[in-house]
């Protein structure tokens, strides 16, 4: 017994060991290199560092961007996660039962989801284009005064959530599916004989069985969305207003302007906001993973 | 299942080889540099670079080394320059970069420093003064050279000829306007002109200009106004901004400029310069200001339907904004590269190659006495407004803080030309924001 | 109700699949018509006079351009999608072999302070990459890994990690310990164990992380900006550097690159779809 226990702990850490090792060497060098530049000046084309002290904290407190940026993010992600997840799940229950050519049209409904946000993004500028754009042109034709998507503060951000909830809607509409078809039929028949009504078979059955999937969903989603950076880029380019994200905030303190400690300080901050949501998360995968095991 | 665990494990143990195999950087490895001596230059992607290569070709058939001019996209081209100048040695030899980076260069020790070389290969006096002041030397003044000029260019204006020449077109505007339609030769007339083909309906537009947020777009755009109306970024002598940038003129420029973003193509608020050129392309423009480097391009397909001329001016003053780039050598490179960079560029320069370069498409000289001479100015539509525009350009800031000026001048008169705050305050703030860079920078 | 179910679907279809069929016939045009005011739908053989008719003529010179070297650029578009597969490719591979192994020793193995260390696999997820690209450029650099295929490879396996190991560990979890515990009886070591009796249950897992990876490394644009911007350059690079491009932008490439860089990632999910739908419920529900 003795000896099983040995090697299974040598086996475990050669298992687990270069995992581990990988993402501690491309995580902490890089969290030392930050923490120790936000406190100089440092520039991207070298130079000595120079010590400013707090000075670099003090502007990501201070100035608007980093706050204006937050704020954005935010929104972003309640807002695309929310519309993804609602749509996704009415797709998904219309697509449940099986039907001719259902291969099709779900192979169809996923590319979206397969597309590279950053050449999508670019191929949308022709799309959204306020004078040959396909959009604006059907939406005269019709009698409407089309706005300008990409070129209106007012519509800018909302054009780029539009462009990740096409994207993205698909892989909600994806786990919804799994997750609904997971619910066994023997409920589904129960719930008939007691001549459940249609409303009640979903509030009670359908939803709360889903719930765990949609959770983990949501969450999968909303890490991904935080990371906004290629569709910004392409459609507005780092510096604009109505659409700096962290990620193109980042973009453009450090490439733009070359201000490696002033990024290096937006970095760590940002650490500190990721440390508290992984905590969320891990509590959340825990409830719900547990909850299966202990049944 | 396990044999697909095999061949899997195979697949990647081979492209694992086949990668480390690879020779990494490009960059730096002068792998089998023995065998042939050549130079590689990097502009960005544009028609004169492919005209360079061309020249570069005629470069290595007369000394044996070999020209290769990588073009990179404009929009990444800043970042990826300086990128490289982070490392210890850089992919190219010769960086042909924008004018405003040159203050950053020379004080970095990116750029190599010409000042005693250059007069040793060229007559500094065939080189225009104005090229040589904003291409070339840094600090203002100061007679140090830190490029040699390759593309001199300056915003100009391109219109729509056969519109103008059309006798019903000109009956109406004689009509509307009291005067004739001729080419707008000061902004007043330049803003009737707009209104008056300002036919949305029609899908026809009266101008467009460059007024991108991304790079620079905007600033250049908002240039050729600025110091027409009187406003400037700053005071000549020292680097004070407030009092200078935030003045009357200034918000005059902006203003008039914003009326212009009415006159124009949907989402003419927001051009970069190719979407500029599509506006005038797609057939559905007047008039455009944009660099004369494009307008090759619109001559060889329009022909005879478009004219070319000066920026306008304003009550007797006009200042186009200046483009060009000059070869810088890097300084980031062996000794024995920087003699190879040294000598293609002391080829360039030679009258008999200038001319030459200005046969390449989009290819403009520094050369003052070519820009002067009679062959030139009769030889294109549009040599001839260069060649004066020349004479009236100007540039941005070229300290080494310049990207930075650059991103907070796109910020602000963004907002005051989106009408999200007033412009008198916009600038002011703006003004605000400059001397504190200029203030951590040391230059003030 | 089935008529609010089928018009729901084909309203979204329709939407959805129309800047997809807008994508394919800017592919088939000249760059002229893809920016043209009046809006060209209708493909034709032969050459169109009229600027205001929705006829244009049809041509495949985009895709054949697709194999063109530009001016001054190093490789074609073939080039570029060749680094992405290998890159692609490999990655994944590594990623999904390594996040299995690791997932396997946290699911089955008491590891000392399991908790702390599968709390930090996952925190690199949030991470957004632009936090980390300039020390990871500085780590390149002195390692000669900047512009090399390599250095994406191992870059994308490691952020592809923690998605592998959460993904696979919650398959593994499902798949009860007393297969394994019938096989080492049956005197198998603990490795064969592993291989034959754990590894074919856990396919459908495998499957749909080795999607999810290879999505995540075909289309990331970040890191292959910054760090790969004169050698192995990728596609999502190489298009987003197209931007702002001061001739204009070319269309009709963009639209057919961006379809021939989505085909294969298209042909490889509709491969293990069965495995996908089956596995997406991320091993939260039980079979």
């Amino acid at each position: 017994m003795n000896s099983r226990a040995h090697t299974g702990r040598g086996l475990a850490w050669a298992l687990v060991g270069p995992t581990l090792a990988l993402l501690i060497a491309f995580n902490i060098f890089p969290l030392v290199y930050n923490v120790v530049s936000s406190f100089t000046n440092a520039e991207l084309i070298g130079g000595a560092w120079r010590s400013v002290g707090g000075a670099n904290y003090a502007r990501v407190f201070e100035d608007e961007l980093f706050a204006g940026a937050l704020r954005r993010t935010a929104l972003f992600v309640v807002c695309a996660v929310a519309v993804e997840l609602t749509l996704g799940f009415a797709l998904a229950l219309t697509l449940q039962r099986d039907f001719k050519g259902k291969q099709v049209v779900l192979t169809t409904l996923l590319v979206p989801m397969m597309l590279s946000p950053a050449v999508m993004g670019l191929y949308w500028n022709l799309v959204l284009n306020g004078n040959y754009g396909v959009v604006n042109q059907g939406l005269s034709a019709l009698g409407f005064d089309p706005p300008q998507w990409l070129t209106d503060r007012d519509y800018k951000f909302w054009s780029i959530l539009l462009i990740d909830v096409w994207m993205w809607t698909p892989f909600m509409m994806l786990i919804a599916l799994a997750g609904l078809n997971s619910i066994p039929a023997s409920i589904y028949e129960a719930a008939q004989i007691d001549r459940a009504s249609r409303w009640k078979v979903f509030t009670r059955i359908t939803l709360p069985m889903s719930a765990p999937v949609l959770g983990l969903a949501v969450l999968f989603r909303a890490t991904d969305a935080l990371k906004q950076f290629d569709l910004v880029m392409a459609v507005t380019g780092p510096n604009d207003a109505a659409t700096q994200t962290l990620s193109t905030l980042l973009y453009q303190v450090v490439f733009r302007d070359g201000s490696v400690g002033l990024g290096a300080a937006f970095s760590c901050v940002i650490l500190v906001l990721v440390i508290a949501l992984a905590t969320v998360f891990t509590r959340y995968i825990d409830r719900v993973q547990s909850r299966d095991v202990s049944a | 299942m396990k044999s697909i665990l095999w061949s899997v494990c195979a697949l990647f143990a081979l492209g694992l080889a086949a990668c480390s195999g690879e020779n990494p950087n490009q960059s730096g490895a002068p792998a089998a540099s023995a065998s042939k001596p050549s130079i590689k230059i990097w502009w960005f992607q544009w028609d004169p670079a492919t005209g360079l290569q061309e020249l570069g070709r005629e470069f290595e058939s007369e000394t044996g080394i070999a020209v290769e001019v990588q073009q990179i996209p404009l929009a990444s081209y800043q970042e990826k320059v300086f990128l490289e100048f982070g490392g210890s040695r850089t992919s190219f030899d010769i960086v042909i970069g924008d004018s405003q980076w040159i203050g950053r260069g020379a004080s970095s020790g990116l750029y190599v420093e010409l000042t005693d070389w250059l007069p040793t290969v060229v007559d500094l006096a065939t080189i225009h003064p104005r090229a040589a002041k904003y291409l070339c030397e840094y600090p203002e003044g100061s007679g140090r050279w830190y490029a040699a000029p390759c593309e001199t260019d300056a915003v100009g204006l391109a219109y729509r000829k056969d519109w103008f020449e059309d006798p019903a077109e000109r009956s109406a505007f004689q009509a509307r306007f009291g005067r004739e339609l001729t080419v707008p030769a000061t902004y007043e007339e330049f803003r009737q002109v707009a209104e008056f083909f300002q036919r949305p309906d029609a899908k026809r537009y009266g101008c467009a200009m460059p007024s991108d947020r991304n790079y620079d777009g905007l600033t250049m755009g908002v240039q050729n106004l600025l110091w027409a109306f009187g406003g400037k970024w700053k005071d000549e002598a020292s680097n004070k901004v407030v009092g200078h940038l935030d003045t009357q003129g200034t918000v005059d420029a902006i203003e008039f400029f914003k009326t212009l973003m009415k006159l124009g193509p949907n989402g003419c608020e927001r051009l970069d310069y190719g979407q500029v050129l599509e506006s005038f392309t797609n057939g559905s423009t007047a008039m455009i200001l944009n660099y004369f480097a494009f307008f090759p391009g619109i001559q060889a397909q329009f022909g005879d339907k478009v004219g070319f001329a000066v920026v306008p001016s304003h009550e007797g003053r006009r200042v186009a904004s200046l483009g060009g780039q000059g070869l810088s050598v890097s300084a980031k490179i062996p000794p024995e590269q920087q003699e190879h960079a040294k000598r293609f560029i002391a080829w360039f320069l030679q009258r008999r190659v200038q001319e030459r370069w200005i046969t390449k498409p989009a290819g403009f000289t520094a050369n003052s006495a070519i820009l002067a001479s009679p062959e030139f100015r009769a030889k294109t539509p549009y040599n001839a407004p260069f060649a004066d525009s020349v004479d009236a350009m100007r540039d941005f800031w070229n300290v080494p803080a310049f990207n930075k000026l650059l991103a907070v001048t796109q910020r602000y008169v963004g907002m005051a030309v989106d009408g999200e705050m007033p412009t008198a305050e916009a600038l002011k703030k703006l003004a605000l924001e400059k001397e504190r860079i200029l203030k951590e920078e040391g230059l003030l | 109700m089935k008529f609010v179910r089928w018009f729901v679907l084909l309203v979204y279809l329709a939407l959805a699949a129309a800047p997809l069929a807008w994508m394919a016939l800017s592919s088939l045009k000249r760059r002229d018509d893809t920016i043209a005011p009046h809006a060209k739908f209708l493909p034709t053989a032969s050459p169109v006079d009229d600027p205001a008719s929705p006829w244009f003529e049809a041509t495949l010179a985009a895709y054949r351009d697709l194999g063109a070297v530009h001016a001054g650029a190093q490789e074609s578009f073939l080039g570029h999608l060749a680094s992405s597969v290998v890159i692609g490719l490999l990655s994944t591979v590594a990623s999904v072999a390594l996040g299995t192994c690791c997932a396997y020793g946290f699911s089955r193995f008491r590891v000392p302070g399991a908790k702390d260390w599968l709390f930090f696999v996952l925190s690199t997820r949030f991470l957004p990459p632009l936090a980390v690209v300039v020390p990871v450029l500085i780590m390149y650099r002195a390692l000669d890994l900047q512009g090399t295929h390599l250095g994406l490879i191992v870059l994308y396996t490691v952020f592809n990690l923690s998605l592998a190991v959460w993904l696979m560990k919650g398959f593994l979890d499902e798949i009860p310990r007393a297969f394994e515990e019938a096989a080492l009886v049956d005197g198998y070591s603990r490795g064969q164990a592993f291989l034959r009796v754990v590894l074919p249950e856990a396919r459908t897992g495998m499957a749909v992380t080795a999607v999810f990876c290879l999505i995540s490394a075909w289309n990331e644009y970040g890191f292959a900006m910054t760090l790969n911007s004169s050698g192995a350059v990728t596609v999502p690079a190489y298009f987003a550097g197209l931007q702002g491009n001061i001739e204009g932008m070319p269309w009709p490439q963009i639209a057919a690159g961006a379809l021939v860089f989505v085909a294969p990632i298209t042909l490889f999910t509709v491969l293990v779809r069965k495995s996908l739908l089956r596995g997406m419920t991320f091993g939260t529900i039980k079979q």
